[in-house]
């Protein structure tokens, strides 16, 4: 019940902020939920599956692209752009993870890492599509607060869609493939065919959110697009709220995007650097996240929760 | 037909200073299974390094060398000692997490250092040599001499010293290494010192021939991963011919198809080896 109470004032508070407060914090907001759905987006290949992907950004800028290029060339309204940026994200996602989760591990980690490099270039080097490092320029975007509802509507789309995901078979199974993936394969779970799932779902969130942050923008280059401070921020984001978990990337953005406020504003400068301590310190430290030490030592309660509810109903009588 | 050969000889040079910086990541690589993301940082902290020296204080280039390549050395042994060890029987995960996140902290703590600009050490082997028929630049021939003697030298420390027979035992077999008296912490911490410093003298040895800044290393350690990945990991030999082959690849390639083309031609080729010969061309005992 408690539950309901606070989801339903957070719900409403983000409804009504764009009408009481001024532009700044209206354009706080919606980073904020651009980077809870990257962070949930990559919770999903590298909290769940535990396959460390280093080059996510990669549709987060293709979906830019795509997004960008659709409006200026075919004159899509936005949102009609930005769904087109997350079908070609899928549509790379889905070849490509076939190719790529043969690698495991550090080879995986590898792979992803040079390939937003390799977008990158291509980017640059394709100068008649994107204008190399010129970059291209959309009509600036005046009013904020209808990027910043289809926003807000996809990063709570991202938290319910990883609460099902954690109360699922199929989160589980993904469980179970981190854990020990030729145990998982052994017991009979197709792993390629889950892990190349998790891989083409985690591709969707930014390939949607990087078309809306070029319209935020109303511009885009290949290092806004490829951003490696983009994929850190992220990475931060997760690890800090605990990977594999429901609410540890919404903890994670919240928390470090007020930090970034902060530190942005003072000293812009040691900014990523900061974040680099930052990762390293949790892993070091608090390697599962804040979430997770905060569910074992009993401030908050366990996860899957409509798995234990399913778990201690009673047995349905035996059909004669 | 001319072009063809210096084309392939450039390569050959460039790819010298490759092999010294991916047999060092190799290295640590076979010791300890962890891919060492911070490994570029390493050779651009060597390369600015030697130009604050040279330049900014007069240090003759090779005292350079060798005052660079043994702070690195040192720098990559308190790496392993402090952050690299806590997690090295963990999750995989957890020290690619740690040794990326450390290549972004070590950018931006070179950034305050040196600023973002592109740092060059003009008059330092800047002439370039007649051979053959073919003009070689000078600061391209020495590195390649240095290079080659150094990783010859690693390799020679490797095979016959009791220390670099210690660093192969624990590569190969780290329980069984363990258990004939070998302490395999300190190992590792010397093994991250070699590949530190190696890296680090790579860095040294690019510092005359291309303008150097805080942000090279990413450039550096894809091509360090493609050299690995090629030539096999863990396997120091594997490094070097696939350091060698990568050189020839990238400056051939760069010429036929243009700069950008070449680094996605360079990363196709990685990813083919990965799927179709995991062990690379002298890898041993991989697992995907």
């Amino acid at each position: 019940m408690r539950v309901w109470i606070v989801s339903g004032v957070l719900l409403a508070a983000v409804v009504v902020l764009p009408f009481v407060t001024e532009s700044y914090v209206v354009s706080f907001t919606l980073h904020l939920f651009l980077f809870v759905v990257l962070a949930y987006s990559w919770n999903i290949i590298s909290g769940y599956t535990g396959y460390t992907s280093f080059g996510h950004t990669s549709f987060f800028g293709i979906g830019a692209y795509t997004h960008t290029l659709v409006m200026l060339h075919l004159g899509l309204p936005w949102p009609l752009a930005a769904v087109g940026g997350g079908l070609l994200a899928v549509a790379v996602a889905l070849p490509l993870g076939l190719v790529m989760l043969r690698l495991r591990g550090s080879f995986f980690a590898i792979g992803m890492f040079g390939l937003a490099r390799v977008f990158e270039a291509v980017a640059f080097g394709w100068s008649d599509l994107t204008q190399g490092g010129t970059g291209l320029y959309l009509p600036p975007a005046y009013d904020l607060r209808p990027l910043y509802y289809v926003l807000a509507a996809i990063a709570l789309a991202m938290v319910v869609a990883t609460y099902r995901l954690d109360n699922s078979r199929f989160g589980l199974q993904l469980l179970a493939i981190r854990e020990d993936e030729d145990g998982a394969e052994a017991l009979g779970i197709k792993t390629t065919r889950l892990k190349v799932k998790a891989f083409v779902l985690s591709a969707i969130g930014p390939g949607v959110s990087g078309g809306l942050y070029a319209t935020y923008l109303s511009f885009i280059d290949p290092p806004t697009a490829f951003a490696p401070a983009t994929e850190l921020t992220t990475i931060a984001m997760v690890l800090f709220g605990g990977m594999g978990t429901v609410l540890g990337p919404l903890v994670g953005a919240v928390v470090l995007s007020l930090l970034y406020e902060v530190l942005w504003a003072r000293f812009p400068q040691i900014y990523l650097g900061m974040v680099g301590v930052g990762i390293m310190l949790v892993v070091l430290l608090m390697p599962r996240g804040i979430m997770t030490l905060a569910m074992r030592r009993g401030w908050l309660p366990h996860g899957r929760i409509a798995l234990r509810r399913l778990a201690a109903r009673r047995p349905a009588p035996a059909e004669a | 037909m001319r072009t063809v050969a210096e084309l392939i000889v450039n390569g050959v040079l460039l790819g010298g200073i490759y092999a010294l910086m991916a047999c060092g990541l190799n290295l640590i690589f076979g010791v300890m299974r962890v891919i060492n993301f911070a490994h570029g940082e390493f050779l651009a902290f060597g390369a600015l390094l030697s130009v604050s020296l040279v330049i900014g204080y007069g240090v003759p280039f090779l005292l350079a060398l060798v005052l660079v390549a043994a702070a690195l050395g040192a720098f990559g042994y308190l790496m392993q000692a402090m952050l690299v060890e806590r997690v090295v029987e963990g999750p995989p995960i957890m020290s690619l997490l740690l040794t990326y996140s450390a290549s972004t902290v070590f950018v931006n703590g070179g950034l305050l250092i040196w600023g973002g600009g592109y740092q060059g050490m003009p008059g330092v082997f800047s002439g370039s040599i007649p051979l053959a028929g073919m003009n070689l630049s000078q600061a391209r021939l020495v590195a390649f001499a240095i290079a080659l003697a150094l990783t010859g030298l690693v390799w020679l420390f490797l095979s016959r010293s009791m220390l670099g027979k210690a660093i192969r035992a624990v590569s190969e077999q780290a329980e069984i290494a363990t258990v004939s008296g070998i302490a395999a912490a300190r190992i590792r911490y010397l093994t991250f010192g070699l590949g530190g410093m190696m890296a680090g003298a790579a860095g040294v040895l690019l510092a005359p021939m291309f303008a150097s800044d805080p942000q090279m290393g990413a450039r550096f350690v894809i091509k360090a991963f493609t050299v690995i990945v090629v030539g096999g990991m863990g396997s120091y030999f594997g490094a070097f011919v696939g350091a060698i082959m990568i050189g020839v690849v990238e400056v051939v390639g760069g010429y036929l198809l243009g700069q950008t083309f070449a680094t996605a031609l360079l990363y196709m080729l990685m990813i083919a080896f990965l799927l179709l010969k995991p062990s690379g061309l002298l890898g041993v005992r991989v697992t995907r």
